[in-house]
Formats: structure tokens, sequence, C-alpha cells
């Protein structure tokens, strides 16, 4: 009777493994549409969680208003000046798009840079806290779709992972998988340079793009924008800046590090791009 | 009530998320609690192992699609803890200091699991040993003080669920 007692737990331990072994492959997989039933639970759990969540955020936000209550004055000061130049600026963004749209139509380029941006706010992080990933309180209601760009107002920060009803999942790029979709170029001088992101190494908190040929001139300081080549990443996203260039170890090519521009430990207010369907699939 | 208790301590470790990871001069330290994992082992010895395996296996499920890369990896981890908490409870003498020590193992087990197969996977990088200096130990740390309030809401619960059950 033990015996079969330790066959049968052995059967349910096994089973349990493969079950495990299952539910692993299917989530690594390159899916491009959430299930009804984890778009159910997804959104059945946000919602709690902001009702639960609230009170604790009120308070949060009483102490954080009296922190910032300090430097209030000095702080207006300075955006009272910014804002004196906003009326100039707009008046030459409309000029500079009028222009650029001329020039793009004359010289037949599709408009990889076109988006437009749904704003956000971060629900929750992930609990386990491994991979920094976080949930928005948008959804495929609110225009979301998998697979579309994800920004901080200091640059790119992450892809939309699952799409529920009413908030969605985001994988940051410091996680491996969003780096499959993400290409790169780094601007040096007048020069650009294509690359695409290899890993993000996590002792150096920086992302890694590797392969780059010798000849090319990189230095820390360039700007690294996203490239709109691969993937539905719109281009001219800021990723953020080289830090390092070293030789890889062979030595017949480079590897750029850079640091993103956007503080992944620092999420509060997203952006979500919905890139031009016309410029897709080309 | 439990799974009102289990849902508040749920979302009690996601807003610890809001305040971890900490700088502490050029280190990153981690402090990532495990409230409701302390609360389901605690409820199969106060409570009853079948209620708390189906909770283990609802919440494990609630956090793998809600904010997990990976699913399945929180709803086995889970119930298979429970099943470790139950063997390990025949083994030592059932006194607190005993319980206390087997939760707070299991706990740091846990996350060494979810590491384990984070790292199996190319998810993360982290070293063993700065896993252990910067994550293991400071969350143990944090989850000792917490096990105390943990421990208190699992015997009000009990408590409560006694007296609301009908009496033989």
């Amino acid at each position: 009777m033990n015996k079969l007692l330790n066959r049968n737990k052995m059967l349910i331990i096994l089973f349990g493994i493969i079950i495990l072994i299952v539910f692993i492959g299917f989530s690594m997989t390159d899916r491009s549409s959430t299930t009804k039933a984890e778009q159910f639970t997804g959104d059945t759990v946000a919602a709690s969680q902001s009702i639960i969540g609230a009170p604790v955020h009120f308070v949060s936000n009483i102490f954080t208003n009296i922190t910032e209550l300090f430097g209030a004055a000095a702080e207006n000061e300075a955006l009272r000046t910014q804002l004196e130049m906003v009326p100039q600026m707009h008046a030459d963004i409309g000029r500079l798009e009028a222009e650029n749209e001329r020039l793009r139509d004359a010289l037949e380029v599709s408009a990889k840079r076109n988006y437009d941006t749904i704003n956000s706010r971060v629900i929750s992080r992930s609990q386990d806290q491994w991979l920094n990933n976080f949930t928005i309180d948008k959804g495929e209601n609110d225009g979301i779709e998998e697979g579309m760009a994800v920004m901080t107002p200091e640059g790119l920060i992450g892809m939309v992972r699952r799409v529920n009803g009413n908030s969605s999942f985001v994988e940051m790029i410091t996680t491996s998988v969003s780096q499959n979709n993400l290409s790169v170029e780094i601007h040096n001088g007048d020069a650009t340079i294509y690359g695409a992101i290899d890993h993000y190494n996590s002792e150096r908190g920086l992302l890694v793009v590797d392969n780059i040929q010798n000849t090319a001139t990189i230095e820390p300081g360039d700007a690294v924008f996203t490239s709109g080549l691969v993937g539905d990443f719109p281009e001219g996203l800021i990723v953020g800046e080289v830090v390092r260039v070293e030789n890889d170890e062979y030595g017949l090519s480079q590897n750029a590090f850079i640091q993103l521009a956007s503080d992944p430990s620092e999420v509060d207010v997203v952006f979500v791009l919905e890139r031009d369907p016309d410029s897709l699939g080309e | 009530m439990i799974f009102l208790m289990a849902l508040v301590l749920m979302y009690g470790d996601f807003l610890f998320a809001d305040f971890s990871p900490f700088d502490a001069g050029r280190l990153t330290i981690y402090t990532v609690p495990k409230m409701l994992l302390m609360f389901i082992l605690l409820m199969s010895v106060y409570i009853n192992r079948s209620i708390s395996s189906f909770f283990a296996i609802v919440f494990g499920i609630l956090i793998d699609i809600y904010s997990g890369l990976v699913y399945g990896v929180h709803t086995f981890g889970m119930v298979a803890f429970v099943f470790f908490m139950h063997t390990a409870f025949r083994v030592f003498y059932k006194d607190f200091v005993a319980m206390a020590f087997v939760v707070l193992t299991l706990t740091f087990l846990y996350d060494a699991y979810i590491y384990t197969i984070y790292r199996i996977l190319g998810l993360v990088t982290l070293p063993i040993f700065d896993y252990i200096a910067l994550r293991g130990l400071p969350s143990l740390i944090l989850n000792a003080l917490l096990f105390i309030i943990v421990f208190i809401i699992t015997l009000q619960t009990s408590k409560v669920r006694k007296n609301l059950l009908p009496k033989h």
C-alpha cells in the first residue's frame, strides 16, 4: 500500500513537472494575442489592486506633496522661464514638421517616425522583482496592442507583451525577450551606425550592442535611437547614450555599452506608441 | 475570509515592489517580501493542508497571469512548497521556533527556486554570490520581521474561521 502511495506521489510530481514545462514553453513562445482567460484574470486583479492600492497611494501622495512643497517656489520660477519659450517652440515644431513632410514626400520615404501616443499610469510592478516588468492601466479598449513600444518621458522603456481589456503587461527592454525586436542606430556626428541590442548586462546596468564593425567610430556620449528597421517600434525613439566601447574577445568587432535614458526602477507615467500602420511591413 | 486576507497580503507584496530595490552606496539591494507565501504555508499548519493547496493554486495562477513572464512558475512552486512544509513539519517538533525556522527557510528556498528557473531560461544573469548577498539575505531579514505580522493574521483568520463554522 505504501509503495502504491509513493508511486502515486511520484506520478503526481512528474505530472506537475510536465505541466510546468508545458506552461513555460507556452509563455516563452512569441505570441501575437492574449487569450480571453488571461485578459479576464489580468483585468480582475488589476481592478481589485487599484481599489486596494488607492488608500495607500493617497497617503503616499500626501507625503510626496509635502516634500515637494519645500522646493516649489524655485521649481515654479524655472518652469515659468521654460513656459515663455513654448509658443516659439510650437511655431518651430510646426514649421519643421511641415518641411519634413514635404521633403519626405519629395524623396518618397515612408513615415517610420509617425506614431500616436496613449498616456498611461503604472498600476503595479512585478512582485517577485526579478524582471522589473509592470502593469499599466490602459488596454485593448484604449487601442493598445501587443508589440507596441512603451516610453517614459526620458526614453524607451519596454514593449507591450500582453493586452487585457483595461490593463496591459509591459516587458522592459532590460529583459532578454523584448530585445529580439530592438534594432538601434548610434549617431556619431553626421555618421549613423546601425546595430541590434544583444543583451542587458545586469551587473553594469547597461544594454549591449554587439558586432559593430571595427572601422565604425563610436564614442562615449553618442546618442542611441531606435532604427525602426526590425519589429513594430517606430524610428527615432531615444534609447540612451553610449558610455563605453570595447573590442569583442577576438578583436574582430566592437561592443557598445548603452546607458538607458529612462530609469528602470523609477517608472510611474508612460506613453504607449502606436506606430503609423502605413509604415509597417516594409 | 481566508481569500480576502490572502488577497490583501498579495497586494502587500506588490506594494513593496514600489520601494525596492534601494541603493546602498554602489550596491543595489533587493528586499522581496513573501507575505502571501508565508500565509499559505502557515495555513497548511493552522487551518488545513487541502485548503492551503487550493489557495496556493489559485494565487499562483493569479500571480503568474497578472505579473509573470513565465507561466506556471509560481503555481507549481507554491503547491510544491505547501507539500514541503507538510513534510518538514512532520519531521520537526511542533513549536513556534521550529515552525518559524521552517517557514523562513522555505521562503528563502522559494526565491532561490525562481532564481534557478530564470537562470536556466537565461532571463537573469546575476551570479549566485551576488544573489545571496544582495537579495537572498536582505529578503530573509525582511521576511523574518514580516513573519510576526503574518503569523498573527493567520492565527486570527483561523479563529474567525472556527467561530464561523457550524459546531457539531
